[in-house]
């Protein structure tokens, strides 16, 4: 691999750009991604948040969870399954095929990742401030956004393993089949605290509640166990998605090239 | 190939990391951290123990007798450690900003009779403290010993002359619970031993006939009480005596009382028991909220039980005492004047007053009445600054208690925050902000609220025992004894042949009266309600009237409503040998009792019958 130049970086910020324009133009995908945690975060920590001083601790509670939530599912989507459907296009092919680095269009879409986790932790912290009465130093909510935007990086990953092993058909189902049920057994839905205790073991093993973990953390509601444990997690996670993604895009220019 | 290696390798690495994340954090999980987290399974071996490490700053603090316009009080580990306007707070401790509030002492109420629930009411209220003038001596002797092994939060500390010493048949036994009582002076000694083996922690005698409220009780000679007020010096505790008289009030103090129990309302403010109370260097406890009740004034009481800042905490258990007017009133009129005008004399004369209650008594009410009081003494002539001492600083000088009634290092957290500012308009006390209690913040519970009593469809017929026992409406009737509490008395019922006015069928009720319980009773029992003891609405009648015959006893109709909590009014009737119509006007009742909260009406035997019959017939209001 030669060394980045600024051209490089220019055509990487160009990718981002356009990539971004292509998905805020799509509000099929736009608003789904970022209403549905809102909705969620609404409906579960405002609505039924219960007497009003418990109510700021639900909402705070909730909104570190339905952030990972958000965040994974934005970093699911928006790589797993328009890789898989971009694939199906030939659309990487093309872009293979032009004078621009071949990472490019990964940059591009982990930009788009990043920003759309952004847009949502936004609005769910405007949600969370208004309508749940979350009041927070002001660095813990940078440190919580910082924490909550990062995670995307690890679902990205995954998702792009995903995109690779998935068809354009059967990658919604796929993903939508691991992202959910994952997501209420690592406890971003309803706390872990109400799962069953095989289900609060079981949700160790996840790496989406390693992730709300380390978001509970910086608000004071985590289970107690050590930071770099998720840390720990996480990374760990990311390299598996990382080998997973290496085979299935091997395994996919062998179906390509032959 | 090469491909394949590096893929596996990540893979196998990933694996890796996540596998020694998960075990660690496993392990972690297992080994509890005391980092309380939220609604966690964190496991605390016992009660995760509450922060009484804070501080309260940009307060007024009224500190026992002077006032600070701004300051911080640092509390550590339940004790006040340091109290002025320059003090700095630690970085780790919890602050409680008190901006518009003002800090008092915990409330203490010098005049008070605890039992049931009493302290934890209190404490509702804002009075940490109660200081208890007569209860029985094992529920006085239980609370000191809890409060030895350690710091109750969930109530107010008791300080308990236990039982007090009267005269037989004197004021005090006439409660039900029976008491030692002594006559001659050369008992009092003995007496006296025995209360402070009790646990007694002064002596309360009562030196009252009851005269001046047009009674005639039994009371000790002034020889006895003399004898009693030298013993209690001789064990080294206080006398504290009990009158309704000015003049009794004279001989107690010239016989060495310590203070008097109550202001009384029947002499002038030049009296000589002013001069004779700073001559003795006595205390009085003035009580105006029960002699506003005894004199028939409950405005008093409606007020504060009504005040929006209180209102929400009246429960029941409040209610009980407050909405009960005295059954026999203080004789005369402008008692109340005088008393206020004693009170105004012995405090420009510098005699200690104290703020007490004599909760529960009728138009009273445990923790409540203390605000009323405070009231009452700044209209006697207190500045509001010493009415608030009169409830901290002087009663804990006053009964010893060394730790608490002042805010500064070394005492007690007992502590109330209010909003506004009580040391200019005594009112304020009723704003309860927060109260804490050896450190610990006291959570204030609304009182649950009462059922409301439904008014009843019926044309005022309850039962004609014509065809059987059952009732035209409520839920009907059934036996009732004392069995209940403890007792062995019994009755039973049946529908027999011929009634009253030559009607087919009526009510007979046999049973017995067996000694051995403080309440004896038996015989059947109404419900108007839907449910038994839910209280209907029978106001629209007068009068409850029903036809008797029986073995010429004397019976008792004993009424049930939501206003007397669980002590019954009564009337009682003759079942005399011939069907005889008996009609008892509802407010006969007394109370105020106009049917409106009806939850049961119970026809009972009177202690005494071995063995009774009656028959009831016709039983309807009107």
């Amino acid at each position: 691999m030669r060394p980045l130049s600024v051209r490089d970086l220019r055509i990487y910020g160009l990718e981002a750009r356009t990539e971004l324009l292509k998905v805020m133009r799509l509000p099929a995908y736009a608003l789904p991604t970022i209403g549905f945690p809102a909705v969620f975060y609404v409906l579960f920590a405002v609505a039924l948040g219960g007497r009003p001083q418990d109510g700021a601790k639900i909402a705070t509670y909730m909104l570190a969870t339905y952030g990972a939530f958000g965040v994974i599912g934005a970093s699911l989507f928006g790589f797993g399954v328009s890789l898989a459907v971009e694939r199906a296009q030939g659309w990487l092919l093309l872009k293979r095929s032009m004078p621009a680095p071949t990472g490019a269009w990964i940059v591009g879409k982990t930009a788009v990742s990043l920003v759309f986790s952004a847009a949502i932790v936004a609005v769910l912290v405007v949600l969370g401030v208004l309508f749940g009465h979350v009041r927070m130093p002001l660095g813990t909510w940078v440190r919580l956004s910082a924490v909550l935007v990062a995670g995307a990086l690890p679902f990205s990953a995954f998702g792009l393993a995903l995109g690779y092993l998935c068809g354009p058909n059967s990658a919604p189902a796929v993903v939508n089949l691991i992202y959910l049920p994952m997501a209420f057994l690592s406890g971003l839905w309803v706390p872990i605290e109400m799962l069953p205790t095989f289900m609060k073991n079981l949700a160790v093993c996840l790496p989406a509640y390693h992730f709300a973990q380390l978001a509970l953390q910086v608000v004071g509601a985590g289970r107690g166990g050590p930071a770099w444990s998720h840390v720990l997690a996480l990374a760990g996670f990311t390299l598996f998605s990382v080998a997973l993604a290496l085979g299935a895009f091997r395994r996919d220019e062998g179906a390509t090239f032959g | 190939m090469k491909a394949r290696i590096l893929e596996g390798t990540l893979a196998a690495a990933g694996i890796a990391l996540m596998a020694v994340g998960i075990s660690a954090h496993f392990r972690a999980l297992a080994a509890p951290t005391s980092r309380a987290t939220w609604g966690s399974e964190a496991t605390p071996t016992a009660a995760a123990p509450r922060p009484t490490t804070f501080a309260i700053v940009d307060a007024r603090v009224f500190d026992g007798t002077a006032v600070l316009e701004r300051a911080t009080v640092l509390v550590e580990s339940g004790v006040i450690k340091a109290v002025g306007p320059g003090i700095s707070v630690p970085k780790e401790v919890p602050v409680v900003n008190g901006y518009g509030k003002t800090l008092l002492p915990g409330l203490i109420d010098a005049h008070t009779h605890a039992f049931q629930d009493a302290l934890e009411r209190a404490l509702v209220f804002g009075v940490t403290t109660e200081v208890d003038m007569f209860t029985d001596a094992r529920f006085a002797a239980d609370r000191r010993a809890e409060q030895k092994r350690g710091l109750v939060t969930s109530r107010a500390d008791l300080v308990s002359a236990g039982t007090l010493a009267t005269a037989p048949g004197g004021h005090g036994t006439e409660y039900g619970i029976p008491i030692p009582t002594l006559t001659r002076p050369d008992e009092a000694q003995a007496f006296v031993d025995a209360r402070v083996a009790e646990g007694s922690d002064f002596i309360k005698i009562i030196y009252d006939d009851a005269a001046s409220y047009g009674l005639k009780l039994p009371t000790l000679t002034r020889e006895t009480m003399t004898a009693v007020v030298a013993a209690a010096h001789q064990r080294g505790k206080l006398a504290v005596v009990h009158v309704s008289t000015g003049r009794a009030a004279r001989e107690a103090l010239a016989a060495g009382a310590d203070g008097l129990a109550h202001i009384v309302a029947d002499v002038p403010a030049d009296d000589e028991l002013v001069a004779l109370a700073r001559q003795h260097g006595a205390f009085v406890i003035p009580t105006l909220t029960v002699i506003a009740s005894a004199t028939g004034d409950t405005s008093g009481a409606r007020a504060v039980a009504a005040d929006p800042s209180l209102a929400i905490y009246v429960g029941s258990s409040e209610r009980r005492s407050l909405d009960v007017a005295f059954p026999t009133p203080l004789k005369g009129t402008g008692g109340m004047l005088r008393a206020r005008a004693l009170v105004g004399a012995l405090k420009a004369a510098g005699v200690p007053i104290l703020a007490g209650t004599d909760a529960p008594n009728p138009g009273t009410a445990h923790g409540l009445s203390l605000h009323e009081e405070l009231e009452l003494l700044v209209g006697a002539g207190l500045s509001p600054i010493e009415a608030l001492a009169a409830a901290t600083s002087i009663p804990a000088r006053t009964f010893g208690l060394s730790d608490r009634g002042r805010i500064a290092p070394g005492m007690r957290a007992d502590l109330l925050m209010v909003d506004g500012d009580p040391t200019r308009a005594i009112a304020a006390t009723r704003r309860i902000a927060a109260i804490w209690k050896g450190g610990v913040a006291v959570e204030r519970k609304p009182a649950p609220p009462e059922a409301a009593a439904l008014p009843v469809n019926t044309n005022g017929l309850v039962s004609d025992f014509e065809t059987g026992t059952a009732s035209e409406f409520g839920f009907g009737w059934q036996i009732s004894t004392d069995a209940m509490m403890g007792g062995s008395s019994e009755a039973s019922m049946r529908l027999v042949q011929g009634g009253a006015q030559n009607s087919r069928g009526s009510l007979e009720v046999t049973g017995s009266i067996k000694p051995g319980s403080m309440y004896p009773w038996a015989g059947p029992m109404f419900f108007p309600g839907r449910q038994p003891m839910t209280p209907a609405n029978l106001s629209r009648f007068t009068s409850l009237a029903f036809w008797t015959k029986g073995d010429g006893g004397t019976y008792r109709v004993l009424a049930f409503a939501s206003r007397l909590g669980r002590i019954p009014a009564e009337q009682r009737f003759v079942a005399g040998p011939k069907w005889r119509e008996v009609v008892m006007p509802l407010s006969g009742f007394g109370n105020g009792m106009d049917g409106s909260d009806l939850q049961s009406l119970l026809f009972s035997a009177s202690a005494g019958q071995a063995t009774f019959r009656l028959q009831i017939d016709d039983v309807r209001f009107r």
